[in-house]
């Protein structure tokens, strides 16, 4: 059987069986499950592609399971709080946790706390990593979404606070589910909350762009990759597709009486709380409190399969294969360190490092805005430089051979 | 004969002998010069020019145009007013001809004649007064150079009246004049001051070397100040102007200007969609949210490419960039700290005391400090403001100290009264300029925010701010006595004020001080009788400092703001439904406060809540459904419920005066804050206790409360009296009731499916209703179908309702089934929904407890009834009979069937073979007859 390309992940709150399963998107054939614990909601996540992470239910650790192996906890972070919300960063740099109103955010390579942002004033529900991890959102129970820039956050400076880049304050009641679309910076953020509302921002400008009013509490929101349509998992169990480009040919649609594509997605029988869109935007997956995940077809609104758990399901994600997950020998790349409880290791006696914020950049990061031309007459500028420190150093070496070897 | 001849001909040329000292003989062609001649003026033309429309000097407005080139002053004065007229009488010349009309209106700004001038500055007024700002614009370029020449003219009277002429495009196109400030900006300059000519005090720029210098023109009719005072109050109505304009280019409205009025940020300039999704599935148009398909960036992207051009210095360039405000404001302070001066000290020569001012000097003072305010905004984006604020604190902050707060609380000054009526012409001149008087209040207020202003956001606390203290004392005393003295203020010096406190308790950062000035504003605060604007505005500043509290702890630990928290679900209350716009508002800032998890408010909020919620006399039933929403919302944030207020919500619920859909919503947040919904992250402790919860679905589920139904009892005694094992006798409802008890009941359905265990919640449910309704014997229709709604929907398959419910349910099911032919009988369309509903509700109870079926076919008695109700059971029978849900349940009753039908044809005496009687029988025959077929098909197979 050749590797799945795109693979399920969820988990349910009882956990008896497994902690969470990895299920083929197409076949719902179970593939692997990660046993010890159960999960909070919002807080599984895959870091880097090589290790799961998952927020202990109601105690305040986060398991970590190696991707290739299953059976075998391999390290349990503890936190200071219990973990309501947990997500690492696309590029698998940094690792965002949400313990009761305040944002941990840690360096994944080194293990160091960075920074504690508690700028929220209730318990967090939910952290989303935009696409290229230059930003990240949070949601709480105080209303409150905010835009954080990670670049701000992480800066060492000790007097200046970090403030997010916006506050988006229009729902009136918690925010219960947040989702972060494609394009960085441009992106467009969806916030679901209790209020019965799902609104859809602009990453880049704060500025709200639509509000939806439902006639029930929304528990989960996502779009799908092209951001054709919204889905808003409601806490009736409907899942509410709203369409958000028009197709306004109505010339050939006189005599259809489906309008536009707002439809409901019928058959769950309680909360909604995680929704999934694959990459191809044709598969929708919603893991519910009815102790279900489905799997729907978009186009048709059919369900397509329903696969039972024992216990409200918590967690349900659709990912693109990590390449370690079905490859037992492999090793991750890197080890993971001891993640640090406190702000700065060195106080605690803890770390050996002193001081300072060691940043590594992403292997993949480019200079996207060098042009070719520049960037030529930049290397040949360095290698300039280059040629005459060597000769500089030359000559010194010489000076001070023939100042040592000179018969005195 | 030749003698006369000759006679003759020396009379033809006889001389004429002149002689010293007699008169000239006339000559005989001499011209009588005795006549008086008198001119006669064609004022108007004796033909009618039938091509255009004319004056009442049947001029057309070609005449009248060429006229304004005459050489005479009475002509053109003639035809400007002639020109008035034409265009008061006939409008649609105005559209016409308004190119020639402004550009030769304009010409004459610069005219000698000061009528001429005077016309022209009203022709021009009512042109502007009917054309709109963009049908003027292409020829606002020729109208500015005209008045620009005139504002430069050598000629005072001129200089004077061009300002005429700029009140009225300031007045009717502010936005157009704002669009180039650069060249009236000069102009404004060069009016009150003089460009000091010669290189040195070029040179000498960098320091203190000013080139311009105050002027006075002893040519004026009017003292310097009033001159100054007429120019700089043009001056600050046009740097108004000029702010307005940027602000509206922004399209941002949270400028400091009216920080307060803008809550929570809806000033964007591209509206989002508000959408609803009933609307959204009825609807056929798609709506568009992504703009260029979503490839481009709203323009109100934060990420913002540099600026490409380098910013020029120098007033030349206009206001368009922070270098050019610099400049400009770094030429005007100085000249207007000179007229600062000049008006102070020209007071101290008159009075000994020197902080009491005239009136005039009062004015100039407000007018210098309004225009410094002025500038302050100018800076053409937010980002510059910051720059620009430093600058001016380190530029003048010296300068002001020493000149502004020397003399600091500013008086009136009474005397100059009588010195004014025995000089009438100064007098008429005092008349002539306006906004003369200012109040001292005005002027202090102004200066104290002046002074703020200067005060910046200094990163570290300690030294820096030691300075700022001193010279902020006297200013801070003023504004807490002002404020504290109870006095009412008018809604602009308190909007000032408030700006000054905020900028105040922003800047200081110093506990003390914060409490003291918060403590001032809430005096103000608890005033009675404020108007409307006045008390929004205070909520608002209030409530913006709260949000502000975030990065500000001693704004977060000031106890007047937490006071002034406490108080407002109070206030809430006692407002009730008066005032609904107030009421708003606070629950806005409650909502804010609770979702904050600010201890005081909460607190308050729980005493309050049974008031709040009162389903009589509570705001939530009061109030618009908007703000009701709120309140409902606000629920979620309460940190306990107790059992008194969960009564009250359900009688809420149930009353109907909130509706259907926001009781629903209601229901759900409840459920969402108990234990039971399952949805919680992190610690959360439940709000309330799962008795207390159930006992509140409950409640809501009958709809009813016991009161009620014992009222209902008695009515229902009085009216007829049924026997304690007939039926209970349904009560029809208004129908709009029935819907709403519906819709919650649907609800409550639903919260009752997912609490777990359905046999436990079933049993729950069974002991209620044998409690509390059994005994019943009138119970409304809603009620009923309600309950069986419920039971059909929570019956577990394993679990074995008890008999005394049973029993009451049958009742419930025939009385129900009986209302149900009433309403088929009148065919009103809205009783269709109430059909299918009660229809529904039955069928789901019979076809899911088959024990209730038999025992509504057990009840029903035939020997019991009289005659006129046999037709009513049987038509009842019929319709369930032709139900294929509940065939098979039928059949399985097929004796008892067949005993009730057989007394029927016992009893309804055969004389008549009415149609219901033959209807029965045909139903009950097909169903037997289906029966036996299926019976014979099996035993075939």
């Amino acid at each position: 059987m050749s590797a799945p390309m795109e693979i399920v992940l969820s988990a349910d709150s009882a956990g008896q069986l497994w902690n969470c399963a990895v299920l083929e998107l197409h076949s719902g054939t179970n593939l692997l499950a990660y046993r010890g614990g159960n999960t909070s909601s919002r807080s599984l996540t895959v870091l880097n592609g090589e290790y799961i992470l998952g927020a202990q239910l109601g105690k305040n650790f986060i398991n970590v399971w190696e991707i290739q192996r299953k059976d075998q906890l391999q390290q349990k972070i503890v936190c200071p709080g219990i973990v309501t919300c947990l997500t690492a960063s696309p590029n698998g740099l940094y690792l965002v946790a949400g313990i009761a109103d305040a944002i941990y955010l840690w360096e994944v390579s080194s293990g160091n706390l960075l920074a504690i942002l508690s700028r929220h004033y209730q318990d967090l529900t939910c952290l989303r990593f935009s696409d290229d991890s230059s930003h990240f959102i949070s949601g709480g129970k105080d209303n409150l979404a905010l835009v954080w820039s990670l670049a701000s956050v992480v800066q060492l400076d000790p007097s200046h606070t970090p403030e997010p880049r916006h506050v988006l304050s229009r729902h009136s009641l918690p925010i219960t589910d947040i989702h972060c679309g494609l394009m960085g910076p441009q992106a467009r953020v969806a916030t679901a909350s209790l209020d019965q509302t799902v609104k859809l921002w602009e990453l880049s400008s704060g500025e709200m762009l639509l509000s939806v009013l439902f006639d029930v509490g929304i528990m989960s929101v996502t779009l799908d990759p092209c951001e054709y349509y919204l889905f808003c998992g409601g806490s009736d169990g409907g899942i509410f597709q709203v369409s958000l480009c028009s197709q306004s040919l109505s010339r050939d649609k006189t005599f259809q009486s489906d309008n536009e594509g707002n439809q409901v997605f019928k058959g769950h029988r309680n909360l909604v709380t995680c929704l999934s869109v694959s990459m191809d935007g044709t598969l929708l997956l919603s893991g519910s409190h009815d102790e279900t995940i489905r799997l729907w077809d978009i186009q048709s609104k059919q369900s397509v399969r329903s696969i039972n758990h024992k216990g409200p399901v918590t967690n349900a994600l659709i990912i693109p294969a990590p390449a370690n997950m079905f490859l037992p020998d492999s090793r991750p790349g890197i080890p993971l360190p001891r993640f640090s409880r406190h702000l700065n290791p060195s106080e605690q006696g803890e770390g050996v490092e002193t001081g300072g914020v060691c940043l590594r950049l992403a292997p993949h990061t480019q200079s996207v805005f060098g042009d070719g031309e520049n960037t030529k007459v930049r290397v040949s500028e360095l290698e300039e430089e280059v040629r005459t420190l060597k000769k500089v150093n030359k000559d010194l070496y010489d000076f001070s051979t023939q100042l040592l070897t000179k018969p005195s | 004969m030749t003698k006369c001849k000759k006679k003759k001909r020396q009379d033809d040329f006889q001389k004429v002998k002149l002689k010293v000292g007699k008169t000239k003989p006339k000559a005989d062609n001499a011209t009588n010069i005795n006549f008086r001649t008198k001119g006669i003026n064609l004022t108007e033309q004796l033909k009618k020019d039938a091509n255009a429309p004319t004056t009442h000097r049947k001029l057309n407005i070609k005449d009248l145009l060429s006229q304004l080139h005459h050489y005479s002053g009475t002509v053109k004065q003639g035809a400007l007013v002639g020109l008035r007229e034409l265009l008061t009488l006939h409008p649609s010349e105005l559209d016409q001809h308004l190119s020639s009309l402004l550009s030769e209106a304009a010409a004459v700004f610069t005219d000698k004649d000061p009528n001429v001038r005077m016309s022209a500055t009203r022709l021009l007024r009512f042109i502007a007064q009917s054309v709109p700002a963009e049908r003027t614009s292409p020829f606002f370029p020729l109208l500015s150079a005209h008045l620009s020449c005139a504002m430069t003219h050598i000629e005072t009277g001129i200089q004077e009246d061009a300002l005429k002429v700029l009140d009225v495009l300031l007045d009717h196109y502010p936005a157009l004049l704002a669009a180039r400030p650069a060249l009236l900006l000069t102009n404004f300059l060069e009016l009150i001051s003089h460009r000091s000519t010669g290189g040195g005090a070029r040179k000498g720029q960098e320091g203190k070397g000013r080139s311009w210098a105050l002027s006075v023109n002893p040519n004026r009719n009017m003292t310097g100040q009033q001159w100054r005072l007429t120019v700089l109050l043009r001056l600050g109505r046009f740097l108004q102007a000029v702010v307005e304009e940027r602000r509206a280019e922004e399209g941002v409205a949270c400028v400091s200007g009216d920080m307060f009025s803008v809550l929570n940020g809806q000033g964007g300039a591209n509206a989002p969609l508000e959408l609803n999704w009933e609307e959204l599935t009825y609807r056929k148009g798609g709506f568009q949210v992504f703009e260029h398909s979503g490839a481009m960036p709203t323009p109100h992207s934060t990420f913002k490419l540099r600026p490409e051009t380098e910013p020029g210095a120098g007033v030349s360039e206009g206001l368009g960039t922070g270098e050019a405000v610099r400049g400009f404001a770094s030429t005007l302070v100085p000249l207007l700290l000179d007229v600062w001066v000049e008006a102070s000290a020209s007071d101290r020569s008159k009075t000994d005391s020197a902080h009491l001012l005239t009136p005039d000097a009062m004015s100039l003072m407000y007018q210098v400090l309004s225009i410094l305010q002025l500038l302050r905004k100018l800076a053409p984006q937010r980002e510059y403001q910051d720059t620009l604020d430093v600058w001016f604190r380190s530029e003048y902050l010296g300068d002001f100290k020493q000149h502004f707060m020397k003399n600091f609380p500013y008086g009136n000054l009474d005397t100059p009264k009588q010195r004014r009526k025995t000089d009438p012409k100064r007098s008429k001149q005092a008349t002539t300029i306006p906004g003369q008087t200012v109040e001292p209040l005005a002027l202090n207020v102004l200066l104290c925010q002046v002074m703020v202003s200067m005060v910046t956001l200094s990163q570290r606390e300690g030294q820096a701010q030691e300075p700022d203290a001193e010279w902020l004392m006297p200013l801070r005393g003023f504004v807490q006595e002002t404020l504290s003295s109870g006095a009412k203020l008018s809604q602009r010096h308190l909007h000032t004020l408030l700006e000054t406190v905020w900028r105040m308790v922003i800047t200081q950062r110093s506990r003390a001080v914060t409490e003291d000035l918060l403590q001032a504003v809430y005096v103000q605060y608890q005033q009675m009788n404020l108007n409307l604007q006045t008390r929004t505005l205070l909520l608002s500043f209030y409530s913006r400092l709260y949000l502000q509290e975030h990065n500000h702890t001693h704004i977060a630990r000031s106890r007047v703001l937490s006071r002034w928290l406490a108080a407002l679900p109070l206030q809430l209350s006692q407002l009730g439904h008066r005032n609904p716009a107030l009421s708003d508002r606070l629950l806005l800032s409650i909502q804010a406060a609770a979702s904050r998890g600010n201890k005081a408010l909460l607190n308050s909020l729980h005493t309050h809540a049974c008031r709040l919620y009162d389903p009589q006399e509570g705001s939530v039933v009061l109030l618009p459904a908007e703000s009701q929403q709120r309140l409902v919302q606000l629920l979620y944030f309460l940190p306990v419920m107790s059992q008194g207020l969960l009564a009250n919500l359900s009688r809420c619920c149930t009353a109907g005066r909130v509706s259907a859909g926001l009781a629903a919503s209601l229901i759900r947040i409840i459920h969402l804050r108990s234990s039971l919904s399952g949805w919680s992250v992190g610690s959360q402790d439940a709000t309330l206790r799962d008795v207390d919860y159930i006992s509140f679905l409950f409640s809501t589920l009958t709809g009813f409360s016991s009161d009620e139904l014992a009222t209902l009892q008695e009515a229902g005694d009085e009216s007829v009296l049924p026997p304690s094992p007939s039926p209970p006798q349904p009560l029809p409802h208004p129908l709009e009731q029935f819907t709403h008890h519906w819709d919650v009941v649907e609800e409550v359905c639903h919260c009752l499916e997912t609490l777990g265990s359905r046999s436990q919640c079933f049993d729950v449910l069974q002991n209620g209703i044998c409690k509390n309704l059994t005994g019943l014997a009138v119970i409304p229709d809603s009620m009923a179908a309600g309950l069986l709604r419920a039971v059909a929907r929570l019956l577990d398959l394993s679990f074995l309702p008890s008999e005394p419910l049973l029993r009451f349910l049958s009742r419930c099911c025939l009385s129900l089934l009986s209302l149900l032919l009433t309403l088929q009988q009148d065919t009103a369309s809205e009783n269709n929904h109430k059909r299918e509903a009660v229809w529904g509700a039955c069928v789901a109870a019979l076809s899911s407890i088959p024990r209730l079926l038999r025992l509504v076919l057990q009840s029903l008695r035939v020997r019991d009834l009289c005659e006129e109700e046999l037709p009513q059971l049987a038509q009842i029978l019929s319709l369930l009979l032709q139900h294929t849900a509940l065939r098979n349940h039928m059949l399985a009753n097929a004796t008892l069937l067949q005993h009730i039908i057989q007394d029927l044809t016992r009893y309804c005496r055969g004389e008549s073979k009415e149609q219901w009687m033959t209807d029965l029988l045909y139903c009950y025959s097909v169903t037997m007859a289906t029966h036996r077929g299926n019976l014979g098909l099996r035993d075939i197979y």
